[in-house]
């Protein structure tokens, strides 16, 4: 009787963890398969057995990435964008957003109703009015065009989820400040701030996110190899249907990913505690 | 009296400077091209009146609805379907794997767990890219070679519509899957554990304890999640777009989300005036479903 027990259980367990290595399998494998592809020297294609070890180990790929596209200057132009996005809409967000939370004046309750519903619109939908402002702007083709576009849809956000951290915060802890003599300057940089680093960092890192991973704008904003960003670059390199580059290609999404998954990983649990206790859930 | 309401005037005057130049921002890249958009809608932009366009009233509407084979229509269909597969799908396989994850003894849960985050730490549109050439490709992509491999025919995944829908489905699933996971996941940790308890002493099996304890005690603390995932699967635009339309490589298949359909008019096919006034109509359905959600959810909390 307890012999069947026994095997009864080692028997479920034995399936559960089958199970679990299914979904592995299947979570990691067009992650796998394009790394294998991209350390192949005959890119997988000609075998028709399929191995996820390359039969003939090379890097190639890899170099002719970093040498023969200018995979660099579109990693600085990344770069560039991400920083400057971050700091403008960082610089308007938070004054506003701590102003939202902490003062009380007339048409706040409607503004913040306003950037809610703002908030479920899709900024794709409104891309052709964008276009058409930012030609009219001459900002057409122009970092500062973009910085401004993810900036101004980073701002919604931004607000919302940190002026909900900072109702979190007992206001007084102000008051404590205000009586023992901080200046309105001070109890800003010396209270409010260090207490809502935790938001500061989180929206930060989801603006760098949607920035890092923005295609559809600086695909159709952005004309010239030199000017583009990484992903409307790994987006032009992409494979056709007939075209052989794909090796070429996996090696280069391995590359843009690796920061992100670097970065992901790292702060995997400050994420969720910190999206669950902002401010965006209605 | 008087010193009372010089301070809060100071206090409104004060909330206004300081936000001023976050609001400007937003009033000039998110309020005013929705505005323009709606204006663009009731003329007959498009590449031929670039500048010299006429209004033309509610003529855009009026083709999108009344019309049935605009193609609009289809598309919200198309699109409402999308949203009902893909979050039956999504909701049932969470909930198995979460289940199972929350199951004692299992040693490599932490392992299991790590890996399964995998598709939502990737960046998303490298990840749709990776699918559609690594898996689906006609040529070379590892499922249809297995495919080949097996039944010695070639299929074009991405040709028909039915194929479309079932191969963006599979896509969408991986991706959306591992947040859905984790919220589910971290649900479960929050269910008392003594419940399982008696419910074990009084005979109830595995399957009984999961749908009278789990489910219930589940809902209330998924659904706030649960219905921003309705939104974004309903709002989808990179999965469908990636994988089907990208210029000069359409891939056969006229399956279309509503945003796709938007975005195929405007940039694509450049009518734009007919464009503008299918984003009109997707604000305002969304702008409809959150106060019907909204009202329903204090409902429910009243």
């Amino acid at each position: 009787m307890k012999k069947k027990k026994m095997a009864k259980r080692i028997l479920s367990s034995a399936l559960i963890n089958a199970f679990f290595i299914a979904c592995c399998f299947l979570a990691l494998l067009p992650i796998l398969y394009a790394l294998s592809v991209s350390l192949d020297a005959q890119g997988g294609l000609l075998s028709s057995s399929f191995s996820f070890i390359p039969k003939e180990f090379t890097l190639s790929h890899y170099r002719s990435v970093l040498v023969d596209e200018p995979v660099l200057t579109w990693l600085l132009n990344t770069a560039l964008l991400t920083l400057s996005t971050v700091v403008l809409s960082m610089a308007c967000s938070v004054p506003a957003a701590y102003v939202f939370s902490r003062k009380r004046f007339s048409g706040r309750r409607a503004i913040l109703k306003i950037l809610l519903l703002l908030y479920s619109f899709p900024s794709v939908l409104s891309m052709f009015a964008i276009y058409r402002l930012m030609s009219s702007l001459s900002l057409i083709n122009t970092h500062i065009g973009l910085i401004v576009i993810y900036a101004g849809t980073m701002s919604v956000f931004a607000l919302l989820n940190m002026k909900g951290y900072f109702d979190a915060i007992p206001i007084e802890i102000e008051e404590a400040g205000r009586i023992d003599g901080c200046s309105d300057r001070m109890l800003v940089t010396k209270i409010v701030m260090p207490l809502s680093k935790p938001t500061l960092i989180v929206t930060g890192v989801m603006i760098v996110n949607f920035v890092w991973n923005e295609y559809i704008f600086s695909v159709n904003f952005l004309t010239g190899e030199n000017r583009m960003t990484l992903a409307a670059g790994l987006y032009s390199l992409q494979a056709t249907e007939t075209s052989g580059s794909w090796p070429v290609f996996a090696a280069a999404s391995i590359l843009v990913s690796m920061p992100v998954l670097v970065i992901f990983f790292l702060c995997q649990k400050n994420m969720v505690s910190g999206l669950t206790s902002g401010g965006v859930k209605g | 009296m008087m010193k009372e309401t010089s301070k809060s005037t100071r206090a409104a005057l004060m909330g206004y400077l300081v936000s001023a130049p976050s609001l400007l921002l937003i009033m000039l890249i998110v309020v005013f091209p929705i505005a323009y958009t709606g204006y663009i809608s009731l003329t007959n932009m498009n590449t031929y009146h670039w500048f010299e366009f006429d209004v033309i009233g509610f003529e855009n509407y009026m083709r999108a609805i009344a019309v049935f084979d605009s193609g609009f229509l289809s598309a919200l269909l198309g699109t409402v379907l999308w949203t009902i597969v893909n979050m039956v799908l999504q909701l049932f396989i969470a909930f198995v794997i979460a289940c199972l994850l929350n199951v004692s003894r299992l040693p490599l849960r932490n392992v299991y767990k790590t890996i399964l985050m995998f598709p939502w730490a990737m960046p998303g549109y490298v990840s749709i890219l990776l699918w559609k050439t690594g898996m689906f490709n006609s040529e070379f992509g590892l499922l249809t070679r297995w495919m080949r491999d097996m039944t010695g025919i070639t299929v074009r995944w991405l040709s028909t519509d039915a194929g479309a829908f079932l191969t963006c489905t599979l896509v969408n699933l991986w991706l959306a899957l591992p947040f859905m996971i984790m919220i589910m996941d971290g649900g479960m940790k929050s269910i008392d554990k003594s419940y399982y308890e008696s419910a074990y002493l009084d005979g109830a099996d595995a399957l009984r304890r999961a749908v009278s304890i789990t489910v219930p005690c589940l809902k209330p603390v998924i659904a706030p999640s649960v219905l921003i995932t309705v939104f974004t699967t309903f709002k989808q635009f990179d999965v469908v777009y990636l994988m089907t339309l990208r210029v000069g490589a359409q891939t056969g298949s006229h399956f279309h989300t509503i945003i796709t359909y938007a975005y195929e008019n405007a940039f694509i096919t450049n009518n734009y005036g007919y464009s503008s006034a299918i984003s009109i109509m997707i604000f305002a359905l969304l702008i409809a479903f959150s106060f019907v959600t909204n009202a329903k959810r204090k409902g429910e909390a009243a």
